[in-house]
């Protein structure tokens, strides 16, 4: 039998590559539960593009995997996840994987007869339908073809926005919609993205920080980080305002909020560094702690307090 | 881009329909070719090969140059090849395709970088004058398997090709009129002949040998093979396309190798023909 | 003409000092590249190639969209200071259009592109160092950098270059031996030994080309057995670190102090 040794080469010449360059203890926390053949609960287990999961007799194939000589195979590397008699395998890092219902910070790149196209880290552009926005007027009034002429109006190239998830055509693009008074355009903040496996799901994506900073957490790794904006500010029903909703021109910002975005944007750029999922509590514990700090804004990035800050939160990897 | 008018969904069905059968719509086996037909025109060097429908023109010509100075003692060949809208309107002008620089890299790596030709051969004196050959191909029609046909066209020129004796005396070289004295045969260490074999996106379709305009545009991956009588290979091209098994790929090889046995007696008889009616006069 | 280095030596090393089978030292290096959707850099001896994956995603001119199935777009560029004669290769280049017209091919059955219509794959090489091996490496990188971005593939795609020296097959080349050598590239897909892509150049008896086919194809494993160690640790790091923020002690997702309702 021949074997392939590495260069520089062992004094075991059958000695396989891989054993020479580990060392034997790191050699045994990579074998942890990858050879787990069954389902345990709580047993995580990882797969990569090409391995055979199990039978596919006894159970289905889902997303990340394919069914080949009778074998379910996994096509992404990520952890292997069972509903039932579903195997699915969630990659660890990809594109943002639309659900119906979904909350997305999108960027509009185009405007179409009747429609907008948003960019929203997906495989293709979302569509937004002109009939999916709530337009001035009232909510349940009917779109005219004077609509249809003055969409830029309302958005246009580079705008940014907030929706949801309303279906998804027949090649799997997705439509959005925005007919909520939470949705709609983003104005005096800044946008901040992330892997979208970071954002889980939570009750309410609309987070207001105490800093008076708010925080829409995109589902699709889209972020938006902004001044507060008090609940009894927002435009209710039946003072539906077009110009303030559509309106391109940001508030007046003070300096301590502008110094709040800026803190927090960085916080989370730091997190998503040292791959650490985005909830409230750990965005506003992250917060605490870079405060109590004093710091300057602009020493997050520089990556010793960025370790600092992640170890305090006694998460992430240590690099 | 605007892509060329794929067949038809039925048609396809029937090919791969009739494929999987090992019938071809032509009448060939799987592993057949279509036999090549060699016309040599008046002048030497001058071959037109056709495959079928695919016709391809080949010509050589020979000057007198300064070598590089890094390869003083070797004589250059260079390869020019056309591709235009002329032989099927895929191809345009502008930027070549995807299969023009394949075909464009094969022959290069068939015709030239195998060896084919005694370069050393083709110096005059050194580092002063040498035998710059320029081999053009004109593809005329396509109608499938165009780099076979292009590297059989090219091997049979450089192979038909004579160029003028030469006398060297001292500094002085004199070169002799063919009328004067006979033209000298390339000197040609061996004569790579080029196979492809086209495979279908259903395992259990076998390959075939030579595909078809319509063979080539359904199948899922092309297997070049170029090598020679001598059971030499020179040149073995499978980019990508369906996966194979190593034995499948070997498998072809062999194939391979008793074809070109069988191409190079077609050749080798086609210019002793040519050569036999050529009245070569010398005073 | 090259000079007359001793390919083999009479006690059975190479002019590196490895044995005939051995292969250079693979380093794999996953990390984020820019705002990149998958990278990766793989060195194997002294070539190194970096490759970033963008998509799927919106294709940037519509007429080149497939409605039943992403495009591949591979675009590579060499360095000018990876070779030891600094020379700068424009993109047309007819050698680099046709490695990564086969680096395109190469993917295409490989990668589940019928998932994403209507969407396009970027792949860009980026060629560092060349020091022979070259097509190898990129269709190495690729893979991994493919697996970073979450692009499901049928299986990994390992490629490894042979060649032979008189009768002697060796493993992974240098330019050096490159050079003076018959050689060929060989890709295989390691779950089911299958090979997608199969080059050479040189003139090779049909036996020879044989004896380093089939070790070729053998060594493939090897390569895939350490690009699967590199994307596993990277799972298991990434997965570990969002695991220990799921289980931070106060993110009780029941807490709700700071959010808003509705």
């Amino acid at each position: 039998m021949i074997s392939f040794a590495s260069f520089p080469s062992t004094s075991e010449a059958s000695a396989s590559y891989a054993q020479a360059r580990h060392p034997p203890e790191v050699e045994e926390e990579l074998g942890m539960d990858l050879d787990e053949d069954d389902f345990d609960e709580g047993v995580q287990r990882l797969t990569v593009p090409g391995e055979p999961i199990t039978s596919s007799h006894a159970f289905m194939r889902g997303h990340g995997t394919f069914v080949d000589n009778e074998e379910v195979i996994a096509s992404v590397a990520g952890t292997v996840e069972r509903v039932n008699k579903l195997i699915t395998v969630r990659a660890v890092r990809s594109r943002y994987n639309p659900e119906v219902g979904d909350l997305v910070v999108g960027r509009i790149t185009e405007v179409q007869p009747r429609r907008w196209k948003v960019d929203a880290n997906s495989r293709q552009d979302a569509v937004l339908m002109l009939s999916s926005v709530n337009l001035p007027g009232g909510v349940q009034r009917r779109k005219l073809e004077s609509d249809e002429l003055q969409m830029r109006t309302f958005f246009e190239e580079g705008d940014l926005l907030v929706a949801e998830v309303q279906a998804f055509f027949s090649d799997g693009a997705m439509s959005l919609h925005t007919r909520s008074l939470r949705y709609g355009k983003l104005r005096n903040g800044q946008l901040v993205s992330v892997p979208p496996i970071l954002i889980r799901r939570l009750k309410s994506h609309f987070v207001a920080l105490p800093c008076g900073v708010d925080l829409i957490l995109g589902l699709n790794g889209y972020i938006w980080v902004s001044k507060h904006v008090k609940e009894s500010e927002q435009e209710g029903e039946e003072g539906f305002d077009a110009e303030a909703v559509y309106s391109n021109r940001n508030d007046v910002i003070d300096d301590a909020t502008r110094i709040a975005i800026s803190r927090v944007s960085n916080i989370i750029k730091v997190l998503a560094a040292h791959f650490v999922p985005l909830t409230d509590t750990v965005l506003l514990e992250a917060y605490e702690w870079v405060v109590d700090q004093e710091s300057h804004v602009k020493d997050l990035l520089h990556d010793e307090f960025g370790e600092h800050l992640v170890a305090s939160l006694g998460v992430g990897i240590r690099q | 881009m605007p892509r060329p008018p794929s067949p038809s969904i039925p048609e396809k069905e029937f090919v791969y329909g009739a494929l999987k059968q090992s019938l071809r719509l032509d009448g060939r086996a799987m592993l057949e070719m279509r036999t090549p037909t060699l016309t040599f025109g008046p002048e030497l060097g001058w071959v037109e090969c056709s495959l079928g429908k695919t016709r391809v023109l080949a010509q050589i010509d020979g000057k007198m140059v300064k070598p590089p100075p890094e390869r003083p003692l070797e004589g250059m060949i260079t390869i020019h090849s056309e591709l235009s809208s002329m032989a099927s309107n895929e191809y345009e002008l502008g930027r070549p395709s995807d299969q023009e620089v394949t075909i464009t890299r094969m022959l290069d790596k068939v015709l030239r970088r195998s060896d084919a030709v005694d370069k050393e051969s083709l110096c005059v004196l050194a580092g002063q004058r040498v035998w710059h050959i320029r081999l053009t191909i004109h593809v005329l029609s396509d109608s499938g398997n165009m780099l076979d046909c292009a590297c059989l066209a090219g091997i049979v020129a450089l192979k038909h090709f004579r160029r003028p004796e030469v006398e060297v005396v001292g500094d002085e070289i004199t070169i002799h009129h063919p009328s004067e004295r006979a033209p000298m045969p390339l000197s040609m260490h061996h004569t790579p002949y080029c196979f492809t074999f086209a495979f279908f996106p259903d395992p259990s379709t076998p390959p075939l040998l030579d595909p078809s305009h319509l063979e080539e545009t359904l199948s899922a991956g092309l297997l070049s093979v170029a090598l020679n009588a001598q059971r030499e290979l020179c040149v073995v091209q499978k980019a990508g396309g369906v996966p194979l098994a190593p034995e499948d790929v070997l498998r072809i090889m062999d194939v391979a190798v008793q074809k070109a046995k069988e191409l190079d007696k077609i050749v080798e008889s086609a210019l002793q023909d040519d050569w036999a009616g050529r009245n070569v006069e010398v005073r | 003409m090259s000079s007359r280095v001793e390919i083999l030596n009479d006690g059975g090393f190479r002019s590196d000092g490895r044995k005939q089978y051995e292969l250079r030292d693979i380093t794999i290096d996953l990390s984020q590249q820019g705002t990149a959707d998958g990278s990766a850099i793989i060195t194997h001896g002294l070539t190194q190639v970096m490759v970033t994956v963008f998509g799927p995603r919106e294709a940037k001119m519509r007429s080149q969209t497939l409605h039943d199935r992403a495009v591949l777009n591979v675009e590579m560029s060499v360095a000018p200071f990876s070779t030891g004669e600094r020379r700068k290769r424009s993109r047309a280049d007819r050698r680099i259009l046709e490695l990564s017209a086969a680096i395109e091919s190469t993917f295409e059955p490989v990668v589940q592109t019928s998932l994403y219509p209507r969407s396009q794959i970027d792949i860009y090489i980026h060629v560092l160092q060349q020091d022979g091996g070259l097509l190898q490496a990129c269709i190495n990188a690729t893979t991994l950098a493919l697996i970073t971005a979450g692009v499901p593939l049928l299986d990994f795609v390992c490629a490894v270059s042979g060649g032979v020296h008189s009768t002697e097959p060796l493993l992974d080349l240098t330019t050096l031996e490159e050079n003076d050598l018959p050689n060929l590239t060989v890709a295989v897909m390691p779950r089911t030994r299958k090979v997608t892509l199969v080059t050479m150049e040189t003139r090779l008896h049909v036996e020879r080309f044989r004896d380093i086919f089939e070790l070729a194809c053998e060594a493939g494993q090897t390569i895939h057995k350490e690009m699967k160690r590199a994307v596993k640790d990277r799972t298991v790091a990434l997965v570990g670190a969002m695991d220990a923020g799921a289980k931070h002690p106060s993110g009780d997702p029941d807490r709700d102090l700071t959010m808003e309702d509705r």
